[in-house]
């Protein structure tokens, strides 16, 4: 049971952010089917496959799958660019409620199944595209990748190492942002049904995504004002930074950010006497001499665990924590018991067993998400064809001998 | 503005980015949000540098402009008895309520959800905090580089491999908790209508670290190997930033139909990159130095704009690393309405950004109401909706609980 039940969603997807995106609202109840085509294996060639060896049945195992792939969704394996897939394709969306895709700007019109053809279809269709730039300006033909949309909102040239030149910020934290925003999007457009009747298209773009995250600095660029690339420094809190620790690549968060949490901090090393340097006295002071006083506390720092000198530091409520591996994070005891992991065994993936999951970021008592289910290629085609297309097994049996219909990659596929 | 949330009544009382930012994000979809800030200063942000005004003022911090739009603003000191009651006649007529303080705080100050709900029983609560309310670490201090921490994201994402790990600018982390925290509490509010339940989300800022890249966990579980920071070292067609004439830029191979060395050898006319040893990404890695030499010239012939129309013709795919300001000032984000002009009282009509996408080709924040000033609506919330004399007002007013 969940609050997206009886919510059926057509998922034209590829990659990362849509995918991650609609998988919030098979989370949630909807049924998102997945329209997949033997064409464009690539997400489920993109693995992780267990112990890096993809076994004879691959295109069901991957780990991202899991993760967001096909989780909770349905897999439909249907070609949308043959006449008969596009007629089957328009036959579904009559009683859809959403229709997303991530194409380039054009392809869904070249497909017949740009948001006016839908709406002759289905008057309350809700229609989302997510892409890069967008469906309008001048941009909007622009291919990319997250990367790219870190490095086009602004994100990117605002990170690097102190005094360095600007560094990715990440190879796909947009994939992960513009996801969200679409699960957002998505959600307001059915809110916004319930209440009016009346569906909407909605133009994500994952660059508009990653401005918005970056809401201050567009607004000091309007007065000229620059931030400075710090590291993991800050603009005015010192010391703020990571420090070394026991081991090789060690290390430990430090963020303190008022004079009492320095005192806190002074009192957490016992006092040594260079702490008591009045000009660390003030939170100018400090940030003035920060690269002095980030020295001295790694010093102190140097010699003792990561994750004892974290507990620690937080009994004296300094704001501070190990930089862990996943490694270290899939046995994480606080994550272990907030039940945040989720072991799961993927049916289709017998060689993979049971593996670990990252699970949501928020928890809530009647909206329990976890993986129930991951779909398998084409392991949906003949429910749906049957009962949302009205086909007979003759009509279905056909159009898999066609090709129209699959549920395994092409003869020709090569192994990932 | 659309308003698509414009039946949700919302009261904030968060002194975190992650609070703000998704109280933020319903209210400018259009739910009545009212910001619910200490008399003495108000929200701490407020005095955060950067300053849009030259000096320090609390109408000028970059920072509380850009994440507070579209909210009302009271005054009120939830910590005394007085300030209490008032602030759950404020949460009798809310939907949902927004916080981030530590855990067991609102218990302690007779708040806790328990106190709410017999308010308001049908009152949502969204907690965001850094590490949840509940585990080992729920009662740990934080800040948006502890989470990068503890979430995994600095050893595994932005810096270089044989240097100390660094995270990504602006508080991202705060900012995915925030996107998680709105997904959830529109889900809860769906649920409520469906049920008349109601419920109470806790969102974790370190879980959101750890849900941020492509995977940390499972591709950990898969191959028994911990994901580490580095993928751009030395990566000069896929990853590393390159400088234009004007600005700087970031290359790929896709688009060029796996042939990537002929498809930038024309485009840049470098016969150069045709040499062998740079066919494969390995190879490219192995010599990257000679490579950046031959790419790097090239690239600073060019201006940003032009670059971008003409690797676009060919269907090769950059990226513009653009400066914020090269961001407000985008032909592209411009021509699509991407940002919305609001003026503020203090600081005038400045571009703010837009959530991202537009909806029947409308931006739904146009029409946008401006970040508040401190108590700017205490009498319009007090006496016009909470029925509050004007006496009334002024004797809280006098014992600084508003």
């Amino acid at each position: 049971m969940g609050v997206l039940d009886g919510v059926r969603v057509l998922t034209l997807e590829q990659v990362h952010a849509l995918p991650w995106g609609t998988s919030f609202l098979a989370d949630f109840g909807a049924e998102v089917i997945r329209v997949e085509s033997v064409d464009h294996m690539q997400d489920r060639r993109s693995g992780p496959f267990p112990d890096g060896q993809p076994s004879e049945e691959w295109w069901n195992e991957g780990g991202a799958l899991a993760y967001f792939g096909t989780r909770n969704k349905s897999s439909l394996c249907l070609e949308v660019v043959h006449p008969k897939g596009k007629e089957i394709f328009l036959k579904l969306v009559k009683s859809s409620d959403v229709v997303t895709d991530n194409f380039r700007p054009g392809t869904m019109r070249r497909f017949g199944f740009d948001h006016e053809s839908l709406l002759e279809v289905n008057p309350r269709i809700i229609s989302l595209s997510c892409t890069a730039y967008g469906h309008t300006g001048p941009w909007r033909r622009a291919g990319s990748r997250a990367r790219t949309v870190d490095a086009a909102c602004g994100l990117s040239y605002l990170t690097g190492y102190e005094g360095g030149p600007s560094v990715r910020a990440s190879s796909n934290y947009m994939d992960h942002s513009a996801g969200n925003n679409v699960a957002y999007a998505i959600m307001l457009a059915l809110y916004n049904r319930e209440r009016t009747g009346k569906g909407m298209r909605i133009d994500l773009s994952m660059q508009e995504t990653g401005v918005s995250a970056i809401g201050p600095a567009a607004l000091e660029a309007q007065r000229d004002i620059t931030r400075p690339r710090l590291g993991c420094g800050h603009i005015w809190k010192s010391p703020h930074n990571i420090y070394p620790c026991l081991g090789e690549d060690r290390w430990i968060a430090i963020a303190v950010s008022t004079d009492s949490q320095w005192r806190s901090l002074k009192r957490a090393m016992g006092s040594p006497e260079w702490a008591a340097d009045g000009r660390f006295d003030t939170i100018e002071g400090r940030w003035h001499d920060r690269h002095e006083l980030d020295e001295l506390l790694g010093v102190w720092t140097s010699d003792q665990d990561q994750e004892e000198l974290m507990l620690h530091l937080q009994q004296y409520r300094v704001p501070s924590g190990a930089v862990f591996t996943a490694e270290e994070l899939a046995s994480n005891p606080h994550l272990r018991e907030r039940g945040y992991l989720q072991e799961f065994y993927n049916d289709h993936a017998p060689q993979a067993g049971v593996r670990t999951y990252a699970g949501r970021p928020f928890q809530a008592r009647l909206m329990p998400l976890e993986i129930k289910h991951v779909a398998a290629l084409g392991e949906d085609n003949w429910r749906i064809l049957r009962v949302l297309g009205e086909l007979s097994e003759e009509e279905i049996g056909s159009l898999a001998e066609e090709g129209v219909v699959s549920d395994r990659p092409k003869a020709d596929e090569p192994a990932p | 503005m659309l308003g698509i949330l414009d039946d949700v009544k919302v009261v904030e009382l968060s002194g975190s980015l992650s609070g703000a930012y998704c109280a933020k994000l319903l209210a400018d979809q259009g739910a009545v949000t009212i910001k619910v800030e200490p008399p003495n200063g108000g929200d701490p942000a407020r005095m955060e540098p950067p300053f849009i005004t030259e000096e320090p003022d609390p109408d000028g911090s970059s920072l509380f402009l850009a994440f507070n739009t579209n909210k009302r603003s009271v005054t009120l000191d939830v910590g005394r008895p007085e300030g209490r009651r008032v602030f759950l006649r404020l949460v009798q007529n809310s939907d949902v309520m927004i916080e981030s303080y530590a855990p067991g705080y609102l218990e302690d100050i007779g708040l806790g959800y328990t106190a709410l709900l017999e308010a308001n029983p049908r009152l949502i609560l969204t907690s965001l905090t850094y590490f949840g309310q509940t585990g080992p670490y729920s009662s740990f201090v934080g800040s948006d580089l502890v989470a990068q921490a503890t979430g995994g994201f600095l050893h595994a994402v932005t810096g270089s491999a044989d240097r100390p790990p660094m995270g990504t600018a602006l508080e991202q982390m705060e900012i995915t908790a925030a996107r998680n925290g709105a997904i959830a509490t529109l889900a809860a509010l769906m649920h409520r209508k469906q049920t008349g339940e109601a419920q109470h989300i806790d969102v974790s800022t370190m879980e959101a670290a750890v849900s941020t890249p492509s995977g940390l966990i499972h591709p950990y579980s898969f191959t028994g190997r911990s994901p580490k920071r580095g993928g751009s070292d030395g990566n000069v067609m896929d990853g590393m930033h390159l400088f234009t004439k004007d600005g700087e830029v970031t290359l790929t191979t896709a688009g060029t139909g796996g042939r990537p060395m002929e498809a930038w050898a024309e485009f840049l006319e470098e016969p150069g990159l045709l040499d062998p040893k740079f066919a494969s990404r390995r190879g490219r890695m192995e010599n990257w130095e000679e490579l950046y030499g031959l790419v790097a010239p090239k690239l600073a012939q060019w201006n940003n704009l032009d670059l971008m129309e003409a690797t676009m013709a060919r269907g090769l795919v950059i990226g513009l690393v653009q400066n914020p300001q090269q961001v407000v000032r985008s032909p592209h984000l411009n021509e699509r309405g991407a940002l919305v002009e609001i003026d503020h009282p203090v600081n005038g009509p400045m571009l703010y950004a837009g959530p991202g996408f537009l909806m029947d080709g409308v931006n739904p924040m146009e029409g946008s109401i401006p970040t508040p000033r401190l108590g700017e609506h205490n009498e319009q919330v007090y006496c016009q909706e909470l029925g509050l004399s004007i006496v009334e007002l002024e004797n809280l007013q006098e014992a600084g609980i508003i």
